[in-house]
This record gives C-alpha cells, sequence and structure tokens, in this order.
C-alpha cells in the first residue's frame, strides 16, 4: 500500500480494462432492396430512426441546392398530413422529425419516446415514401433558403468556408453550398423536386437504420409492415467528382471591413472515405490537428496564444473532400498564424513523429471509441456511416487493431503522400487594410475577392 | 436511477450514481462560483480562472491535463456560467483514479503551479474566444446588451460571463491566488461520479484523493437583490447585419419554483416547432420572420426567459415585433389546450432522456441539482415538477411576466451602408 504521501507524485496505474462490445446489429434486406439495421441500447426510453438516401448534392447537377431544398421540404407534407398537422401529431408522439443532405446523401431522422413506436412507424413511413410537396410550402421554404443565403455574407466562418470550397472544387458539386445559391435556389422548380424525389429515394438506394430502447425483432417487423410495399427504382447513378489541380499555393483575400478576427482556412483536396489509406491519414491528422492536443491546436493556442481553437480535417467522402486547417485569429497574428501552420504543415512530412505523441494520439482514439457511441443517436451514426461507406460488417470490432497496427513509417508516408505543403489554397476573411501588407510578406501569390468570390480588380 | 450522496470531513460533497451499461465514468466537478461572484473591473475573471485550471497544478504540467485524460481515451472539458463552474472528463471506467488524482490536484494543489506566463497565454486566448462569439460574429453582443439593461450594474448578472477586453488585461496572478483561496474549497464543491464503478471502492478512492484537502472558510454568501426595473427598457442598435432581428428578456421565477417550470413549458409552446404559437404565426402563416425561438436558461439567483425573432428582407423590427406581441397577447388572453401541454410536456421528457443517456450530461445535471438545490435525489423526479403544471397555470404565469414592465426590448437594425 502507498505511504499517504507518495500516491500524489505521479498518476495511478489503472485496473484491468473492463470489455466493450459495439452493440450488436441485427440486419434485413427487404425484397425491394432496402436495408435495415437495428442496434439495441437501452440507456434511455429513446428510440432513433434514421434513413439514408445514398444520393446527395453530388447529384445537384447544375441546380445547386436541388438535394437539400427536396429534403427540407419532407416534413412540409405527408400522405393526408400537412405540415402544421405532422408537427402536431409527431408532437403528440413526443417525437421530433429532420431531414437534410450533405453531399453524399440525404437523411430522415426522427427522434421518439420508446412506447410511441408503433404509432410513429406509420408516420415516419409517410414521410419517407408520400411526400406531398405543397406549392406553398415550396415557396415559404425557397423564401427561408435565400433568407438564409443573404445572413451567412454576416458570418465570417460561414463565408471563409463557402469560399474555400467554391475554389478548390470551382465546376463541381463539392464547390457549390449544399442549400445552394441565390440564382439556383431561386430557378429550382417544383417538377425538378419531384423527379429527384422519385429518382432518388428508392429503397434499393436507401437503408434505415434503428437504435434504441427497443427490440431488434419488433423493429423488423414495424418495418416490413411500413416499407414492404416501397417501390423500387432504377439504381442512380453517381457523377465522378474531378476537382482540378493546384499550381502553387496562393492566398485568396477577402475584405471585412469591421472584422477583428481573420478566419483562416488552409488547405487542398484530401482523399476519399475507400482510401487504403484511410486509418494513417485519420491517426496523421489527430496528431496534426484534430484533438486539443495536437500540434496545429497546441502551437497557435497553447503556446501563442493567437486563437481560441485551431483544428485541421481531412472530410473523408464518396469523394475525395477537402483537407482543411482552420483558425480565427486577431487582425495582427494573422501572418504569423498562417506561417506556423505552414511550418507544421512542413514538419508532420519530415517524419519527424516523437514515439510518446503517436502512442498518446494511438490511443486517444483507440479508447474514446465507447464514450463516443452511449446514445441512441451516436449509435445510429455510426451504422450510417457503415451504410453510407460499404464498410464490412465486423468494422467496428476490428476499429481498435486497425488504429493498433499503424506505426511511424505508416504515418509519415501518409503526410508525404496527402499533404502538399508547396500547392496551397489560402483563404483569408479579415480585415484586409490591416492584414493585407502583412499576408503579403509571406511571399506567396496574393489576390483580392469578394464575399461571393469575385475577383476584384 | 440510484444515487447516493454524502459529505467528506471537509465538507465536500459526493454523488454517486452506478450503472454498467458502458465501461466509462464520467468525473464531474462542481464549483459553486460563478461570473456573478465577480467583481466590477474584474468581470471574465470566473471564467478565465476555468482556463488557468487546465494549465497544471503541484503535480501535473503545463496542458498535460488533457494529455492524461486524451491519451487514456478520455474527453474532458470544463466551463463557465453565472452561478457555477464545472470541470469534466468521461475516462474508460479501469481510469477511475486518474480522473480522481487529476481534480485533487486542481483543487489541492494549484497554486504552486501558477505562472505569469500562463495566465498571459489564456488571458490571449480568452480574448480570442470573446472576439470569435461576441465581437466578430453578427448579434454577437446581443446577450451582454440584454443583460446590461436588465440588470442594475450593481446587481452582477448585469454582464455575460466572458467579461469585458479591459477587465481581462487587468487581471493578475494576485487577483488569481485571491480567487482560489476564497472559492475553490471542497466546502464550495460537489463531486459527482456517474457510471462502472464500485461504490464501495469509489468512496475508498474519493476519501484517498481528495479527503486531505482542507477546507476553506465558509464561502461568502450571495445576497444582492435585483432592482426592479420601473418600466420596459429599450434599445436600438445599429450594426452591420443583413436583417432586423428582436431580442427580448423578460423576468421569470427562479429555477425550481412552480412558476419557472411552467414557463419552461410556455416557451417550449411559444417556438418548439411548426405547431408552436409563435413558429405558426410568424414564420409559416404570416411568413414576416425568419426564425423565432424562446427558451429559459437553467440560472439559479434569477430567472430569465429569452426571446429573438429574425424579420424577413423588407419586414421592419417594428412591424415584426407588433406582430410578436399580438400573438403573445392572444395567448395571455387567452387559453392553452390540453393537446398544446401535452405537446410540451412530451418535450420536456424527451430532453430529459437526452439528458440521462450520457453519463456526462447526467453527471452535470445531477451536480447542477446537488449544487443549487442541495438534492442530487431532485434527479430521477426532475420531470414530476413539468407534471403537475396545468394549462391555466401556464396562463396565469405568462399573463405575469409577458408584460413591457417585466422585459427587456432591443432592436438590431442594420447600419444604413452595407
Amino acid at each position: 500500500m502507498n505511504s499517504d504521501t507518495d500516491f500524489r507524485g505521479s498518476a495511478p496505474d489503472p485496473d484491468p480494462p473492463r470489455p466493450y462490445h459495439f452493440p450488436h446489429i441485427v440486419r434485413e434486406t427487404l425484397a425491394n432492396g432496402l436495408r435495415v439495421l437495428v442496434a439495441e441500447n437501452h440507456n434511455a426510453a429513446i428510440v432513433s430512426y434514421r434513413l439514408l438516401v445514398r444520393s446527395g448534392a453530388d447529384h445537384d447537377g447544375g441546380n445547386p441546392g436541388l438535394a437539400s431544398l427536396t429534403a427540407d421540404l419532407l416534413d412540409e407534407g405527408a400522405g393526408s398530413r400537412d405540415g402544421v398537422r405532422l408537427a402536431e401529431d409527431l408532437g403528440a408522439l413526443g417525437a421530433s422529425l429532420a431531414s437534410g443532405s450533405d453531399w453524399d446523401a440525404s437523411f430522415i431522422s426522427l427522434d421518439v419516446l420508446s412506447r410511441n413506436v408503433d404509432q410513429v412507424s406509420p408516420i415516419f413511413s409517410d414521410v419517407v415514401q408520400r411526400p406531398t410537396f405543397p406549392p406553398d410550402a415550396l415557396e415559404r421554404i425557397r423564401q427561408e433558403r435565400l433568407t438564409e443565403i443573404v445572413q451567412q455574407r454576416d458570418e465570417p466562418a460561414a463565408i471563409a468556408s463557402k469560399r474555400f470550397s467554391g475554389f478548390l472544387y470551382a465546376g463541381t458539386s463539392y464547390g457549390n453550398p449544399i442549400i445552394g445559391n441565390s440564382e439556383s435556389v431561386a430557378a429550382i422548380t417544383a417538377a425538378a423536386i419531384r423527379s429527384f424525389n422519385a429518382d432518388h429515394y428508392v429503397p434499393n438506394n436507401s437503408s434505415l437504420v434503428v437504435a434504441g430502447d427497443v427490440e431488434a425483432a419488433h423493429v423488423i417487423s414495424l418495418a416490413r409492415e411500413a416499407f414492404g410495399g416501397w417501390k423500387h427504382g432504377p439504381e442512380p447513378v453517381r457523377p465522378a467528382i474531378r476537382p482540378r489541380a493546384i499550381e502553387g499555393s496562393r492566398i485568396y483575400l477577402i475584405d471585412r471591413p469591421q472584422a477583428v478576427q481573420s478566419e483562416i482556412r488552409i488547405g487542398h483536396v484530401g482523399v476519399s472515405r475507400s482510401s487504403e489509406d484511410y486509418f494513417p491519414l485519420f491517426i496523421m491528422n489527430a496528431l496534426l490537428g484534430g484533438v486539443f492536443n495536437s500540434r496545429i491546436n497546441l502551437n497557435l493556442r497553447e503556446r501563442h496564444g493567437y486563437t481560441y481553437g485551431a483544428r485541421s480535417s481531412f472530410s473523408f467522402r464518396r469523394d475525395a473532400g477537402p483537407f482543411v486547417v482552420s483558425a480565427p485569429v486577431r487582425n495582427e497574428v494573422t501572418r504569423e498564424s498562417v506561417a506556423e501552420v505552414l511550418s507544421e504543415l512542413r514538419r508532420i512530412r519530415t517524419g519527424d513523429i516523437e514515439v510518446r505523441e503517436l502512442a498518446d494520439t494511438k490511443n486517444y482514439l483507440m479508447g474514446v471509441f465507447p464514450a463516443t457511441v452511449q446514445t441512441s443517436s451516436d449509435v445510429a451514426g455510426r451504422l450510417l456511416d457503415m451504410e453510407l461507406y460499404g464498410l464490412p460488417q465486423d468494422y467496428f470490432d476490428s476499429y481498435r487493431e486497425n488504429i493498433a497496427r499503424v506505426d511511424e513509417t505508416a504515418i509519415a508516408h501518409v503526410a508525404q503522400k496527402y499533404i502538399d505543403p508547396e500547392r496551397l489554397l489560402i483563404v483569408v476573411v479579415g480585415s484586409a487594410s490591416q492584414i493585407r501588407e502583412p499576408l503579403g510578406a509571406l511571399g506567396l501569390a496574393v489576390g483580392e475577392y469578394d464575399i461571393e468570390g469575385q475577383p476584384i480588380a | 436511477m440510484k444515487i447516493e450522496t454524502y459529505t467528506l470531513e471537509n465538507g465536500l460533497r459526493v454523488v454517486l450514481n452506478e450503472d454498467h451499461s458502458a465501461p466509462l465514468v464520467a468525473v464531474n466537478v462542481w464549483y459553486h462560483v460563478g461570473s456573478k461572484n465577480e467583481r466590477v473591473g474584474r468581470t471574465g475573471f470566473a471564467h478565465l480562472f476555468e482556463h488557468m485550471l487546465f494549465s497544471g497544478s503541484e503535480h501535473v504540467g503545463n496542458n498535460e491535463h488533457f494529455r492524461y485524460v486524451q491519451s487514456v481515451g478520455g474527453v474532458l472539458n470544463g466551463s463557465t456560467f453565472f452561478d457555477r463552474t464545472n470541470y469534466f472528463e468521461t475516462l474508460p471506467s479501469n481510469y477511475l483514479a486518474l480522473g480522481l488524482w487529476l481534480e485533487s490536484d486542481r483543487m489541492g494543489f494549484f497554486l504552486p503551479a501558477l505562472t505569469q506566463e500562463k495566465l498571459d497565454i489564456q488571458r490571449e486566448v480568452v480574448k480570442e474566444e470573446r472576439r470569435q462569439h461576441y465581437d466578430n460574429v453578427p448579434y454577437g453582443t446581443s446577450f451582454e446588451r440584454l443583460l446590461n439593461l436588465a440588470f442594475d450594474p450593481a446587481y452582477s448578472y448585469h454582464w455575460p460571463t466572458i467579461g469585458s477586453m479591459e477587465d481581462l488585461g487587468a487581471a493578475s496572478l494576485d487577483d488569481i491566488r485571491d480567487f482560489f483561496r476564497t472559492w475553490y474549497r471542497p466546502n464550495n464543491a460537489v463531486l459527482t461520479l456517474v457510471g462502472d464503478f464500485a461504490p464501495q471502492e469509489a468512496r475508498r478512492l474519493v476519501e484517498r484523493y481528495f479527503g486531505d484537502i482542507p477546507a476553506g472558510p465558509a464561502v461568502p454568501r450571495f445576497d444582492l437583490i435585483r432592482q426592479p426595473m420601473n418600466g420596459e427598457r429599450r434599445e436600438v442598435f445599429a450594426s452591420p447585419v443583413q436583417l432586423p432581428r428582436i431580442y427580448r428578456l423578460y423576468h421569470i421565477a427562479k429555477m425550481g419554483a412552480d412558476a419557472w417550470y411552467a414557463a419552461d413549458l410556455l416557451a417550449t409552446i411559444l417556438t418548439a416547432d411548426k405547431a408552436s404559437r409563435l413558429e405558426k404565426a410568424l414564420v409559416v402563416e404570416k411568413q414576416i420572420a425568419q426564425d423565432v425561438s424562446a427558451y429559459v436558461l437553467p440560472t439559479e439567483a434569477a430567472g430569465l426567459l429569452l426571446m429573438q425573432a429574425t424579420a424577413k428582407e423588407g419586414v421592419s423590427a417594428n412591424e415584426l415585433e407588433a406582430a410578436l406581441d399580438s400573438e403573445l397577447a392572444r395567448l395571455t388572453t387567452g387559453t392553452i389546450s390540453e393537446a398544446e401541454l401535452t405537446r410540451a410536456m412530451n418535450r420536456a421528457e424527451v430532453d430529459y432522456a437526452h439528458q440521462v443517456e450520457n453519463y456526462d450530461s447526467r453527471a452535470d445535471m445531477i451536480a447542477m441539482l446537488a449544487t443549487y438545490f442541495g438534492d442530487a435525489g431532485m434527479m430521477p423526479r426532475w420531470l414530476d415538477a413539468y407534471r403537475a403544471r396545468t394549462p391555466e397555470e401556464i396562463v396565469a404565469v405568462a399573463r405575469q411576466i409577458l408584460v413591457p414592465d417585466n422585459r427587456v426590448t432591443i432592436h438590431f437594425v442594420p447600419q444604413e451602408s452595407r
């Protein structure tokens, strides 16, 4: 036994680890091709329903915002109910409904008190299969959407992210805002929405995921009843995203005269979710800027006090999403912050990885998993990932092993392969009169643009 | 929900909620001090102090607190509000002792690790936090402005937790030392553990790590009394925003009073979804608002109901305010249906279920009840106070609070040139 004086000197040893198992997943594919996945989780009297449609803004084509406007209208009328009636009837069951699109998919989400699962099932089924798209609701939601686009002109973080994607993926759907732009949203027709819904919301392009306080067998039987009659259709063909290459690093400066901080985005095209390098990249990014104790955050925040928080991320989508470092920093240290990020991007490629920092990062990613899947909504989210990206059935069981086997060599390899500090797109939204000159001193090309991304002569 | 409460000899209150659903343990410490305990000239101090408590203690190096927790797969954070400051981590349950070691080291052995350099860095980080969340975003100073109007300067809800740039600049190491000695004592804290542990073993570890931290003198009592406003207070603020927005603050009963629960249900009835009063009238039918929301805050010293609505392009703040008030008048001069109350009640039940299903959010709510009401046992009974409310009572509360004399109104309007 420790004496009472020395137990404070160093961190206590852990007890033996206790086993963790991801909830058992029950799977069934209906005759119409709808895949149903159910995982029980009895932490609270809640059930999470998620319908995944494997088509999102990547299918917008010449109508940016089409997928998300279609999804947004699903709770505005379905079956015999209008939008207000849906809200009343769902509220009476303790259910809340949301729908929307991402780049790769559209989602309908419903959380309900578990005692009301039977009653909510037919309503959810109406929303999925029998949306009515009332013309007055379309016009109202269109106006809300246009107003939202106007509001984003006030938000520096939104401007920075939007322009970063716009410049990086110009001419492809990843370059458009998911919610569209003012011209496209004004032009989308009711017919386009109906046909997007008819073409993409088909059972063979969808998965139903249910997690929570309910018996799996019961959910499966409810699903057969509610979705068995859903007519399957042709499988939509996914357009590939082909961004153009970046020739050399360039700063895109966007003036926001009243700004007291600069919103910085630095990056380039990243990697798709199906990459065989996914795990080493995931760990490399965590170490670089993905967690609080990562290099970029410790540098900009804890060493220099330039920012409240800086981070890096790879958006692993069905095609290669962006790799981006983001930070809001005060005007006076904008140049220094960009320079520090560039130096971290160069350093991670040198293979200079400390044994301890890699071990800490891997231990974090392996150990934190159970804490991130406590709720029904968390569990459902993991199943959606599996379905959307075609992950193997034992994915969450072999997750720790896949992280454990990544070593320093693999980290250095993916850093060299996927991070290119000489071909970076750098967007800075800030007070140009204060930051123009310092940014110029970095020795990179600088161009000035308005908040719509048009060059200023 | 099994909840055990006991108190160590030094006054530290301990709450245990054993639950083996996941191999995790939430370790959560609430100190009963927040921005309302600050003095004029040192606003923002309680929150700056919270940052300092992550910068190491006698046996834990600078930034090592984060490293210890993250490197074993834990998640952690802290937060500051008017009435309290909390520090929490969720760890794999075999690391319970690590969490207790870390929290006890900063409760008992913080001051030896304090340096001017750490303070200077965190001061800059917090100033950036203020810029990011208040000064560089549209409508960012709305809450600060509401508080400035709603509370006289002598009452410390007059300023928000983030404080002013000037006061952040003035904070010194002596201030840190005084604040720590005054407030960060075991007799002013609640330690809550939720999750996968054996209660006997947890008690032994808690005693080991916290038992020898000396109690401090009794903490100063908060005895400020809010002065009545004597009429509505209004402000029109021109700023670089695209759309006008109306902000309202209403004074309500303190949390825990029947009228506070009624006000919480009222807020839901007003703005929870498309079927709610204000959203249906202003957003769906008249289409003069882009959005509308109302909610109560979990404050201890004084109750607050906040409301906001954004005008559509071409709609003035005055026009929107008139429509909002006429809809509120329809409620206060009319009735609430059983169906409306049932929906609001269901939502309270769903919110509670979401709070419970995570160990960390469950621990935080238990700690709140123990800190504000001295009764962690309220946790499993939380919804009873909502269930006891009637439509008539909610209308009566609405009639009492939704009056001009009881409110502050701010119009954020676009500057002339944009």
